[in-house]
């Protein structure tokens, strides 16, 4: 690579930069209902966008159906082309959106929900989806359909507990390396001092 | 309080040359990203940005390793926290659709990477295709000497 090179690269680099932190955060919490639980930098957002692929958005490859529900999904915002990654959904047991962003594939949506997240520069946090809709509609969908789609998509893992004692894949790693990750050896040493 | 990044913009510009000068080359850019190399942790973007379960410093490594575990299997998105603080939300590993239902994810969870891929940045959010993970050192962040597990209740009581 040569001087000319890196030089090029780098006003490259800039370009993006400045269009990536150029943005100013807009208010979208006008007319929320959102719950809020004092997570860092949460801001009420209530706002249209169209439901999208986030890495067909960016790249251009686009699987059938979003991804069929393998992929991280988001909203490209009304208000000012944003692209919001939807990183969780509105229950309390670690699950995260694409099960209830994924019926409405490329379809224009109203969210409410909350924008996480403590930079004040970046024009789209990530975002906890609680209540969607199709455009324009008058009901609400609470954002709760990942408990039964695990259940569909873990058949025969039903037994006592919540779903993350249970889940297959989970308790695959945590049978070989324990609950820190380090090795059944220490875990077991460790859980003998601490617990 | 230590700040959670998705970026900073110096750091951005920085680390962006420094991937365009260290990219092997072999992995062509894809229109609108670069090929990159990041050498961080994976982590569980959603802990460590909404500080649900607490502070920055104990929501990873060893300490957060069955709580980040349980939220891939959860379909929260996963992200590499580079060396200088910035998250990259990971968009596919090796091929891999992020919330395809097999192992890859979860056997990388909280370990010390290093990563080649493409990098894309959109609206101040940035994300990573893996290629490939070039190194692995396992998770070397054995912070549950300072923080015990986080969540608490992450090890079951014995009945």
């Amino acid at each position: 690579m040569t001087i000319k090179h890196i030089l090029q690269l780098a006003a490259v680099a800039s370009s993006v930069a400045v269009f990536a932190h150029g943005g100013v955060a807009e208010d979208f919490s006008n007319g929320s209902n959102a719950s809020t639980f004092g997570l860092s930098g949460e801001q009420k957002a209530t706002f249209s966008g169209k439901v999208v692929d986030i890495l067909c958005e960016l790249s251009g490859d686009c699987p059938e159906n979003c991804g069929d529900g393998k992929r991280n999904l988001g909203i490209v915002r009304d208000a000012d082309n944003a692209l919001v990654m939807v990183s969780k959904n509105a229950q309390f047991e670690f699950n995260g959106g694409t099960d209830d962003l994924l019926p409405y594939c490329n379809k224009a949506v109203d969210v409410d929900g909350l924008l996480i997240g403590e930079d004040p520069g970046v024009k789209a946090k990530v975002y906890m989806l609680q209540l969607i809709r199709h455009k324009g509609e008058t009901e609400w969908s609470k954002a709760e359909r990942w408990g039964e789609a695990w259940k569909k998509r873990n058949p025969g893992a039903d037994g006592e507990g919540p779903w993350y004692r249970r889940d297959r894949r989970v308790t695959k790693q945590i049978d070989k390396e324990g609950y820190l990750g380090l090795g059944l050896e220490i875990d077991k040493k460790w859980i003998a001092e601490n617990q | 309080m230590k700040m959670r990044r998705l970026r900073t913009p110096a750091a951005t510009v920085l680390a962006s040359l420094a991937c365009f000068i260290v990219a092997a080359g072999r992995l062509s850019a894809a229109p609108g990203a670069q090929v990159v190399e990041i050498k961080g942790e994976i982590i569980d973007t959603w802990c460590y940005l909404s500080g649900v379960m607490g502070g920055p410093d104990a929501v990873v490594g060893s300490a957060h390793h069955t709580c980040a575990l349980w939220c891939a299997a959860g379909g929260i998105p996963v992200g590499v926290k580079a060396e200088d603080g910035t998250v990259y939300m990971v968009l596919k590993v090796k091929g891999e659709d992020p919330l395809a239902q097999t192992d890859t994810i979860m056997e990388l969870q909280s370990d010390s990477i290093v990563a080649k891929g493409q990098h894309y940045v959109r609206d101040g959010v940035n994300y990573l295709v893996v290629a490939d993970v070039i190194s692995n050192e396992g998770i070397t962040n054995r912070n549950h000497e300072d923080f015990g597990v986080v969540p608490g209740f992450a090890i079951p009581e014995k009945k």
